[in-house]
């Protein structure tokens, strides 16, 4: 058993083991909900709707779709987070720009802005300041040229959005029956995300990402543009993946 | 006495010359030499009183007990184990993160206090006493961190794995730790140590 | 030749050229550079092993990365153990626990009534797998996945490894795998009729154990 670590001794915004991360709560942190799992010293989580945060949510968390996920970190002491044992890692950016997983994004400094992605199930840190990020498994940083299957995605910074990328064999043999709708995709051989131009791609070690309750919510608010007969045929067609 | 080792963070290794350790049923992954397994008694040998107050708090307890000569290999569903020796202490430690211990070591269940102001419901836990190593499981590296008077911690009761030393707990169930927790997820209470000694975390949630 | 790299303890990196092709488990690409390209394999292609496969009902489907590239592989965050073979040498492994290996390496089916008569059968149903194992022969690289990471035990003669099947993994070398049931073990773990049994390895080689009992 290693020596016991106290709030003298705990590292100051820095990885306490791969797994852990201790942050040093100095005023106010936006946290994802769930994620911390001890502290000292005095500290309050607010939820983005509370009146004392409101001002700070309107100028830096930027996508409504997430803000249930979320809470603010207020006071000072030493906040030591965790996410199922994934690794987490820090990233400081410098007037740049980083888009993330959603579910992977743990926690990031007030001075950073937070954008919803025009990728479904991604947002994007703006500025300078300090984020923290999950994975499973270590993260790899791959330069483009690079395909990567989306599950293993987990951001990108500096590149371009990138843009799918489908195996020329598997569609010259699926793409009547993908035309029909009468085939999904299964697997990451068949489609993946083609990343081009100057900068780097984040990906990690598996294809098992973390549940994102905003990828069904982003579903819904989508389905309130349909008319009522694309609404119908909708209806049958999950009647029919439901009996499947 | 039995010799711990680990092989690596998730596999620990016990050489055995004619002594006995116990263990969670089941989590023996490979041995060498003339071993043989037997159940561990009521509750692990507490006796009947034990096995009924286990059975009463629900801190189940299935151990098992190895003895021989030669090596046992213990793992469990591929999570971490600290090793944690003890000199005459008592170690609180949830039942569902005991994987080994020295079979001189002694279990006991205890009360640690009231879930909430008004809910009334008890908690209890597995105590472990006594001079020898208990093998831990955590889901994740185990961190230990110190409580003193002067810094009392706050822990989520999903991370929390074991503690020892002179320490008081209670339960927290404030606003903001509610606000904090994802939904339907997770204890909409918090635990606080005061005191002295040193509470063990693991970075991920049950 | 440049061979399997492993990136970290769950992702691998593993060259692809003509001649050099790698058969993997569908889903489990993680990225690639360079122009490669991924076709299922079925008994029709007539690689090796593959119709006795489908004749054992071998669920596991393997998809073949053909042409010139770097391609990245890992499953389910499990851990990697990457084995390189030398000819002569042979690797038998629980078909669901491979990952990925060269396509130069023969593979086989082997029904485990084979090795050991009914006893070797047993082996197959108590450790969940079926009645079949796949055998790697060749000059060449096989990865191999495993719950917490694997471990190697050495086996050797007088050296006798014990192993719960649960945790069983796979192994190398000239080994004779025996199912037995140990006086006091079902007892003494209180499970299904499956815990009651042990594999005993003896012989020549290595035995890889995980660090779970959990089988994916």
């Amino acid at each position: 058993m290693d020596a016991p670590l106290s709030p003298v001794t705990l590292p100051v915004d820095d990885n306490i083991n791969p797994y852990a991360f201790c942050v040093d709560l100095q005023g106010e942190w936006f946290l994802h909900k769930g994620k911390m799992i001890a502290y000292y010293g005095q500290m309050r989580f607010e939820a983005l709707t509370v009146a004392s945060v409101s001002a700070l949510v309107a100028a830096h968390f930027s996508s409504p779709l997430y803000a249930d996920d979320w809470v603010v970190a207020t006071g000072v002491g030493k906040l030591v987070l965790g996410d199922r044992g994934f690794d987490i890692n820090s990233y400081d950016l410098d007037d740049g720009n980083l888009t993330v997983r959603a579910a992977n994004l743990l926690a990031f400094e007030t001075r950073l802005e937070l954008l919803q992605s025009i990728v479904p199930g991604f947002l994007t840190l703006l500025g300078t300041g300090k984020f923290l990020a999950s994975s499973n498994g270590p993260v790899i940083f791959a330069e483009p040229p690079i395909r990567v299957d989306p599950e293993a995605l987990v951001g990108w910074a500096d590149c371009p959005s990138p843009s799918y990328h489908y195996d020329g064999h598997w569609m010259t043999q699926n793409l009547v029956g993908l035309l029909r709708g009468a085939i999904g995709i299964v697997s990451g051989e068949e489609r993946q995300f083609d990343f081009t131009g100057a900068g780097t791609v984040l990906i990690q070690s598996s294809e098992k990402t973390m549940a994102d309750p905003a990828a069904l919510r982003m579903m819904e608010q989508q389905i309130t543009a349909l008319s009522q007969a694309e609404k119908v045929h909708l209806h049958r067609f999950l009647g029919a993946q439901l009996t499947q | 006495m039995a010799r711990f080792r680990k092989n690596g963070s998730r596999i620990v290794e016990v050489d055995l010359a004619g002594e006995s350790v116990k263990s969670l049923a089941g989590a023996m992954i490979a041995y060498e030499g003339e071993i043989s397994f037997k159940k561990a008694g009521f509750g692990g040998g507490e006796g009947i009183r034990g096995a009924i107050k286990r059975k009463a708090t629900g801190e189940s307890l299935d151990l098992m007990e190895c003895t021989g000569t030669g090596t046992v290999y213990f793992a469990h569903d591929a999570t971490e184990i600290e090793l944690v020796p003890l000199a005459g202490e008592t170690l609180q430690v949830e039942s569902s993160s005991l994987l080994a211990l020295d079979s001189g070591l002694k279990t006991n269940v205890t009360f640690t206090g009231l879930r909430g102001a008004s809910a009334g419901q008890g908690l209890f836990t597995t105590t472990v006493s006594g001079n020898g190593v208990v093998a831990v499981l955590s889901d994740g590296p185990a961190i230990s961190l110190e409580v003193a008077p002067q810094y009392p911690l706050v822990v989520d009761p999903d991370a929390y794995v074991a503690s020892k030393g002179q320490l008081t707990q209670s339960f927290v169930t404030d606003v903001s730790w509610r606000s904090a927790i994802g939904k339907g997820s997770g204890e909409a209470f918090s635990l606080r140590f005061d005191g002295s000694g040193v509470v063990l975390i693991q970075p991920a949630e049950r | 030749m440049p061979g399997y790299v492993q990136v970290n303890s769950k992702v691998v990196q593993v060259p692809v050229a003509p001649g050099r092709e790698v058969l993997a488990r569908r889903g489990a690409m993680l990225a690639y550079t360079g122009q490669v390209t991924f076709r299922p394999v079925t008994a029709a292609q007539g690689i090796s092993g593959m119709l006795g496969r489908a004749v054992a009902g071998e669920t596991v489907k393997q998809m073949v990365a053909e042409g010139s590239g770097q391609v990245f592989y890992g499953h389910l965050g499990l851990h990697l153990t990457v084995i390189d073979l030398t000819p002569g040498e042979s690797l038998q492994v629980e078909a669901d626990r491979l990952l990925c290996h060269d396509a130069s390496l023969t593979s086989s089916v082997l029904f485990l009534g084979q090795q050991g008569g009914i006893r070797g059968a047993v082996r197959g149903a108590v450790s969940g797998q079926g009645l079949f194992t796949t055998q790697l022969a060749g000059d060449g690289s096989a990865v191999v996945l495993a719950h917490g990471g694997a471990i190697g035990l050495q086996v050797t003669p007088g050296r006798v490894v014990a192993v719960d099947p649960q945790a069983y993994v796979g192994h190398r070398g000239q080994l004779s795998v025996d199912v037995t049931a140990k006086v006091g073990w079902r007892e003494a773990v209180g499970r299904g009729s499956g815990e009651a049994i042990q594999l005993r390895v003896q012989g020549q080689g290595v035995v890889y154990v995980q660090a779970s009992e959990q089988k994916f």
